[in-house]
């Protein structure tokens, strides 16, 4: 049961027959009207319970975007229900409008349309519906909830995506250069082509030139021989969801950028040809994706992340050499997404570090915090000076456990927030051309 | 999206809010609960305001030392009957139904009785007594007789009135009363020069007696000395005792009341806007449908560390500490600023960035190295020294 303001509108101007009438009996006699009143409407109402409901809702939608869920409502009853309906979303889910007008003869149907904006990735879901029925009157009204579940799956938004054109572009130069720089242990031999002006003369292949000499006269033709990058390597990206993962850098989680870089790298290294695999860890595996390729590793690793928020555990690193055991045992690129701020919190890291070195490319890739920096050079006042100075420690704590980092043979990537994504994948790029996959 | 999955219409939906009999059958026991208390209070309430009332001083019901139940039990033992009454009606109906001459014990603690009632109870009765009187009760009653302030200690007997002879020492404290006409037949006893506790007034219609030592008559008193003779003769010297406590019933008609000059449609309307204010509550209260609730991530700010340690290096004043730190990092970037390997020692680097910067070797060596800060002054010019040498160093060492 509710009431509308028209039953506070209709208490109120009972005071006029209250003064007219003389006291008592007009308050009786209006009070007794406005309880036939809330009967009548209470009994003429519609039944809220008699509706049934459907829900129509995109399955997966990226965060950023705006998608329409569609409520489909049915009146079993007799009488028309009319009143208000609220199709309630978790808050997050950015639902609106939340409150919607409803008017549903007997035995008919109408579709309810909200408009989901989510502000958060992850599984969103509807819990119920209610509705409230108002009488003829529109004073009192019948009032129900009923469950009715539903969810959508708000994907990582992958704003990193405007980096990967002009990625792809340079991974495209990669291949046919004949240059040495291009040329390592892992390059491949591609095909013979024409020397033209430019080319190192040491790719020269004098065999092959003295097999093309034209028959027909003329000068002679100098062939190169061209390499292509490596292909069909293995590239295991490892996020870490431990506490550090939580902390949030310029607006944006710790776990969200290593996310977006790996989607990035993974959206590259899958088009370069090597095969790309997620592992997502704190102390037990959060999420995976082995075995995908092309459009559908993208995909499944959105689908993967989009559930996945940081638990505050300390990560334990020493079982992710057995991990990525499991996905590959021959040499691969690992990337661990984790961050790197003091040695004390470092130490499981590093511990591990080796056993993965000994076999696989190992990168570390952290976010820095740009505002530490800024911290740094800021010396105002006093109080700034020793926030500089606490800065610096920072800085300086993450510059040791970084060379310790790379003593072990693991690279090291470290940008803001922004720039981790592209500078992950640029080395990714670098890490092709000098053939060290 | 553009994949679109409709959910499965559920024919038997469940419906989470309660319906008018399930809110019954689960508020019944907090409706009998709820009665049950308020039967409680109502009973505690009423049992604890009869005790309440009991409690006026010298009332023949109250058994407290400071009631005079003990006294009234006592008259009732000798044969004295013994009326409480609460108003002139009740003395009247009192003295009506006795046979033969009765006592009045007057005790007007609330000050209620006007003179015209003052007038009738002197034509009730031949014997009044009147317990500590004040200027307008003796005007009425005992005229001549005036307060003269507080009195109290052992009164020895000083005068042949019966009472007085019987209990031979009165001890007790009230007031003291002086006959202040000649011209009437007055009877000064327990005095202390002309100040007397019990003056004895024979008027035409009524013996009156102004007994300044209400104290006496209590409980807690009545034992000492004389004082229970003094009592019992006084007040049992008929055969009917009324004891009269005037209370509000005596007063008589007042003016109108605050209902009889509001026009009658006002506590109507007070109603009315009462309920009209418990039906926006109504409207406003009731929402729609429950809260969804949703699990919230950790939200970690990540500069915490940096301001905790920022606050520590303040609090604890380790100017030294700190300045090392900043030292430390302005080190490491201007040995790269200088093109000097990560193993070159501190000195190594101040030396190259003296030769760079030109400056003298000894002054670089003091921002970079040597110099103590004792001040927070001092630690923000020499923060101020490194960052205008790390400027100056990268300034000139670019190409």
């Amino acid at each position: 049961m509710a009431f509308s303001g028209w039953l506070v509108a209709a208490l109120a101007v009972g005071t006029v027959p209250v003064v007219l009438l003389g006291g008592w009996p007009g308050l009786a006699v209006w009070l007794a009207l406005v309880v036939l009143a809330v009967v009548v409407d209470l009994v003429l109402a519609g039944s809220p319970r008699a509706l049934r409901f459907a829900r129509e809702v995109p399955p997966r939608m990226r965060l950023g975007e705006s998608a329409p869920a569609r409520l489909t409502v049915t009146n079993t009853g007799r009488r028309t229900v009319r009143g208000v309906l609220r199709d309630a979303w978790q808050p997050s889910a950015g639902a609106a409008p939340t409150r919607q007008s409803l008017r549903l003869p007997a035995r008919e149907q109408r579709v309810i349309t909200t408009t989901l904006t989510p502000t958060r990735r992850g599984e969103r879901r509807a819990a119920h519906v209610t509705v409230r029925s108002f009488g003829p009157l529109r004073i009192a009204a019948r009032q129900a909830t009923t469950r009715v579940e539903g969810a959508v799956r708000v994907l990582p938004p992958f704003h990193a995506r405007k980096h990967l054109p002009s990625r792809l572009a340079r991974l495209r130069e990669l291949d046919g250069r004949t240059s040495v720089m291009v040329r390592g242990q892992g390059t491949e031999f591609d095909s013979l082509r024409e020397y033209v002006r430019g080319d190192d003369v040491r790719s020269l292949d004098w065999r092959a030139t003295a097999r093309r000499r034209d028959p027909a006269g003329g000068g002679v033709k100098l062939v190169v021989r061209t390499w292509r990058p490596e292909r069909d390597r293995r590239v295991v990206l490892v996020v870490d969801a431990g506490r550090t993962s939580a902390a949030r850098i310029a607006d944006e989680p710790r776990i969200d950028t290593a996310f977006e870089a790996s989607l990035l790298l993974g959206a590259l290294a899958t088009h370069a040809g090597d095969r790309v695999d997620l592992l997502i860890w704190d102390r037990r595996v959060r999420g995976r994706v082995q075995g995908a390729t092309g459009a559908d590793l993208l995909a499944r690793m959105v689908d993967t992340m989009a559930v996945v928020e940081p638990e505050l555990i300390e990560p334990d690193w020493s079982a992710v050499p057995g991990l990525v055991r499991q996905v590959t045992t021959h040499r691969a690129l690992v990337v661990l997404l984790t961050s790197i701020d003091a040695p004390g919190a470092a130490r499981g890291l590093l511990a591990a570090l080796p056993q993965l070195t000994r076999t696989h490319a190992v990168v570390v890739a952290s976010v820095t915090d740009p505002a530490v920096l800024e911290a740094a050079g800021e010396r105002g006042d006093r109080e700034q000076v020793y926030r500089a100075a606490a800065a610096e420690r920072a800085v300086l704590d993450a510059e040791r456990v970084a060379s310790a980092i790379r003593q072990s043979g693991a690279d090291v990537v470290r940008a803001a927030p922004a720039e981790l994504p592209p500078a992950l994948a640029d080395h990714y790029l670098a890490l092709k051309a000098a053939g060290r996959l | 999206m553009s994949t679109r999955e409709a959910a499965v219409a559920d024919a038997a939906q469940e419906t989470t809010t309660p319906t008018v009999r399930r809110v019954l059958r689960r508020g019944i026991l907090w409706v009998v609960m709820l009665v049950v208390v308020l039967l409680v209070a109502v009973l505690l309430t009423s049992m604890v305001r009869g005790s309440v009332q009991a409690g006026v001083p010298l009332a023949a019901d109250n058994p407290a030392p400071g009631g005079a139940m003990a006294l009234a039990e006592v008259l009732r033992d000798q044969g004295v009957d013994v009326f409480e009454a609460g108003s002139l009606d009740g003395v009247r109906e009192a003295v009506d139904r006795a046979d033969g001459p009765t006592t009045v014990l007057l005790w007007d603690i609330d000050l209620v009785l006007e003179t015209e009632q003052h007038d009738d109870l002197l034509l009730l009765t031949d014997d009044l007594v009147v317990i500590e009187p004040t200027a307008f009760e003796l005007q009425d009653l005992a005229p001549g007789i005036a307060q003269a302030g507080s009195t109290g200690g052992s009164f020895d007997a000083d005068c042949d009135l019966p009472a007085v002879q019987a209990a031979e020492t009165v001890t007790a404290t009230g007031a003291a009363y002086r006959i202040v006409r000649d011209d009437v037949d007055a009877t000064g006893c327990l005095g202390d020069g002309d100040r007397y506790a019990l003056v004895r007034l024979e008027r035409p219609s009524a013996t009156v007696t102004v007994l300044g030592l209400g104290e006496a008559l209590s409980n807690g008193v009545i034992e000492t000395d004389g004082d229970a003779a003094l009592a019992l003769h006084l007040l049992g010297a008929h055969r009917t005792l009324v004891w009269y406590i005037p209370t509000f019933a005596d007063l008589g008609p007042g003016g109108p009341t605050l209902a009889e000059l509001t026009p009658p449609w006002v506590t109507p309307l007070a109603v009315m806007l009462l309920l009209t204010a418990l039906g926006a509550m109504l409207w406003r209260g009731r929402r729609i449908g429950p809260v969804v609730v949703e699990d919230l991530p950790v939200v970690v700010r990540a500069g915490e560390t940096m301001e905790g340690r920022a606050r520590m290096y303040e609090r604890s004043g380790d100017r030294l500490h700190a300045l090392d730190t900043l030292r430390v990092g302005t080190l490491g970037r201007l040995a790269r600023a200088c093109g000097l390997p990560r193993t070159a020692s501190v000195t190594e680097i101040s030396d190259a960035v003296a030769a760079l910067t030109g400056r003298d070797r000894g002054q670089v060596a003091g921002i970079l190295i040597d110099a103590k800060p004792t001040t927070d002054a001092e630690l923000m010019r020499l923060s101020d020294d490194l960052l205008r040498l790390e400027a100056e160093a990268r300034e000139r060492g670019r190409p």
